[in-house]
């Protein structure tokens, strides 16, 4: 070549380059505004409905009552539109095409494949702690103001309940992009996460009562979300909040690690 | 400079393209030919580093695709007009890639500009028209200033003006001193756009030369003539060892004799000669020439002879 317009920089392409250009993909999607607004919308509007519902009854409807859970209830909501994030931001470079050129800049494979997966962690993680902070301020808010019991941040295990529901639904993000990155099509990686999180437990539930409490939806709920212990009916022990977050991790961390070998083996 | 050695790949049963080897030397067009399905884009794939073969190496100036340190300014390759996402503008798409390879910004609007693509270089990507596509695309190859290019079928579904400004846009790429390898089955399109030639077949190498080589070789060398003296003409011809077949009355056709051999025994018979024409064999007829059914498969050049001879 004979003129160079630009001389190249020393060194290589880096994690930093391309964590760079992915956040500038994510930015410029417009469908990126759309699903994290939608998920505010319906998640605060989920949460006040609830809230309010659980207004004006008498003094034995708030027994066991657990405002905190009360308030995260709208979170459930972004588990799955966070869910359906998490699996466009890898199947929608596959199904434009968009993966080629991206694979072209950025041809290291393992080095492409962490930033996305990190950006993807980063962005949810953000996102789910403000909303699930956001939901509760706005239900005990509800409750309050409604008369109802209460809580606060210093409540026993509020604080926890709803740091760790944005954590869960950023793993449920996680797990759903490692959907995507196995089969590379948005639809089927829907199909799988919803199989997996919202009908999963309807079938287990038939099969297996006692082992429902090891599916997310069920540790979300039941041992994430809940500040009193004692499973609903009493029936099933929730396991603890700690161990119940881990497993999610674990679940994520297998989808995740099952797509990056894929991901590494495969043609493009 | 991209070399193959040996590239063999498998799709289950089927062998997409069988020890294929050739050179892309930097300063001239090189065009990619072969039929639909015979192993070009698959090639093109495994040179960027998109597709693993299953054995052999594609490399360019020397280092497999992976291992290059700024990928986008030293290869830009136009694999797929759409590989952008709908949604995202023509002047975002070109800034995440831009940052990729940490290229100045300023390039995506220099790019844009090049390839006419400045007046909306903030819509959708996804609205653009195929050949408004194929410019976005190309304009996404030069944004590294890249010093080798590749290019997958970029004329299909242009305007004729479009073609022509993509013909252009290559010569004058190849011109700088750059790489260009650009495939096509478009054979009138090659013989205007290329100066050499990768011929490929079924996954393999049928030629690798130059496109004027590839047609006088794969021409017969028939020389028409034209003369009043037919009958003295054809057995003049005749007796130095020509074959000649009848024109429309006032014309031969001859074999075997080139058209400098024919003017000289012409001035030693004292025949008359009105007209006097080299037939060239279009790229096309060489081309139906060469791959006429698989065992006509034939490689014209020693690399390709090593290399096929012991394949089939």
């Amino acid at each position: 070549m004979t003129q160079a317009i630009q001389a190249a920089p020393l060194g290589h392409y880096r994690f930093k380059h391309v964590v760079r250009s992915e956040v500038v993909k994510i930015l410029t999607l417009p469908s990126t505004a759309v699903m994290l607004g939608l998920t505010v919308v319906a998640g605060l509007l989920v949460t006040g409905l609830v809230t309010n519902a659980a207004l004006h009854h008498g003094s034995g409807y708030y027994i066991g009552f657990d405002p905190t859970q009360e308030a995260l209830t709208g979170l459930i909501v972004a588990g799955l539109t966070g869910g359906v994030f998490g699996a466009l931001l890898i199947t929608g470079e596959y199904s434009s095409g968009t993966i080629r050129s991206t694979l072209a800049a950025t041809p290291r494979r393992p080095v492409l494949l962490t930033a996305k997966i990190a950006i993807t962690a980063a962005v949810m993680v953000v996102f789910c702690e403000l909303l699930s902070f956001v939901a509760f301020f706005l239900g005990q808010a509800i409750l309050s103001g409604g008369g109802a019991p209460s809580a606060s941040l210093g409540s026993p295990g509020a604080f926890r309940a709803v740091f760790m529901t944005g954590l869960f639904i950023a793993l449920l993000a996680l797990m759903s992009f490692g959907f995507g990155l196995i089969v590379r099509s948005t639809a089927a990686a829907l199909a799988a996460f919803v199989g997996v999180v919202f009908v999963l437990p309807l079938v287990m539930r038939g099969i297996s009562r006692g082992d429902v409490r090891y599916l997310p939806t069920n540790i979300l709920v039941n041992s994430v979300m809940s500040t009193v212990h004692q499973g609903p009916g009493g029936i099933v022990q929730p396991l603890s909040a700690g161990l119940g977050l881990l497993l999610m991790a674990i679940y994520a961390a297998i989808a995740l690690a099952a797509g990056a070998v894929l991901f590494a083996r495969r043609d493009a | 400079m991209i070399t193959a050695h040996s590239l063999t790949k498998h799709y289950g049963a089927t062998t997409a393209v069988h020890n294929l080897s050739f050179e892309v030397p930097p300063g001239v067009v090189t065009g990619f030919l072969g039929p639909n399905g015979s192993g070009k884009s698959t090639t093109m794939r495994m040179i960027m580093g998109l597709d693993a073969p299953d054995s052999g190496a594609a490399l360019i100036g020397g280092r497999p695709y992976c291992e290059l340190v700024w990928p986008l300014r030293e290869v830009g390759g136009l694999l797929d007009a759409k590989a952008f996402h709908p949604a995202r503008t023509a002047r975002n798409h070109l800034r995440w890639l831009a940052l990729t390879n940490d290229i100045p910004l300023r390039r995506v609007d220099e790019v844009l500009d090049q390839v006419g693509l400045s007046s909306v270089a903030n819509r959708r990507a996804g609205k653009f028209s195929l050949g408004m596509s194929q410019r976005l695309g190309i304009a996404a190859t030069l944004l590294g200033d890249p010093g080798v290019l590749l290019f997958d079928e970029p004329v299909n579904g242009l305007d004729p003006e479009g073609i022509r400004w993509v013909r252009h846009f290559l010569r004058g790429l190849a011109a700088e001193g750059r790489t260009v390898f650009v495939s096509s089955h478009l054979i009138s399109e090659m013989s205007q756009t290329a100066d050499r030639l990768v011929v490929i077949g079924r996954g393999r190498l049928i030629a690798e030369t130059t496109v004027a080589d590839f047609v006088s070789r794969s021409g017969r060398g028939t020389v028409r003539l034209i003369t009043p003296d037919l009958a003295a003409f054809a057995e003049a011809l005749t007796g130095a060892g020509a074959t000649v077949g009848d024109g429309d009355g006032a014309s031969l056709t001859v074999e075997g004799l080139s058209a400098p051999q024919i003017g000289d025994l012409a001035a030693r018979e004292g025949l008359r000669v009105h007209e006097l024409m080299p037939i060239t064999v279009s790229l096309e007829d060489a081309f139906m020439e060469l791959t006429q059914g698989e065992v006509e498969y034939r490689p014209t050049t020693m690399a390709g002879a090593a290399a096929a001879g012991e394949g089939e």
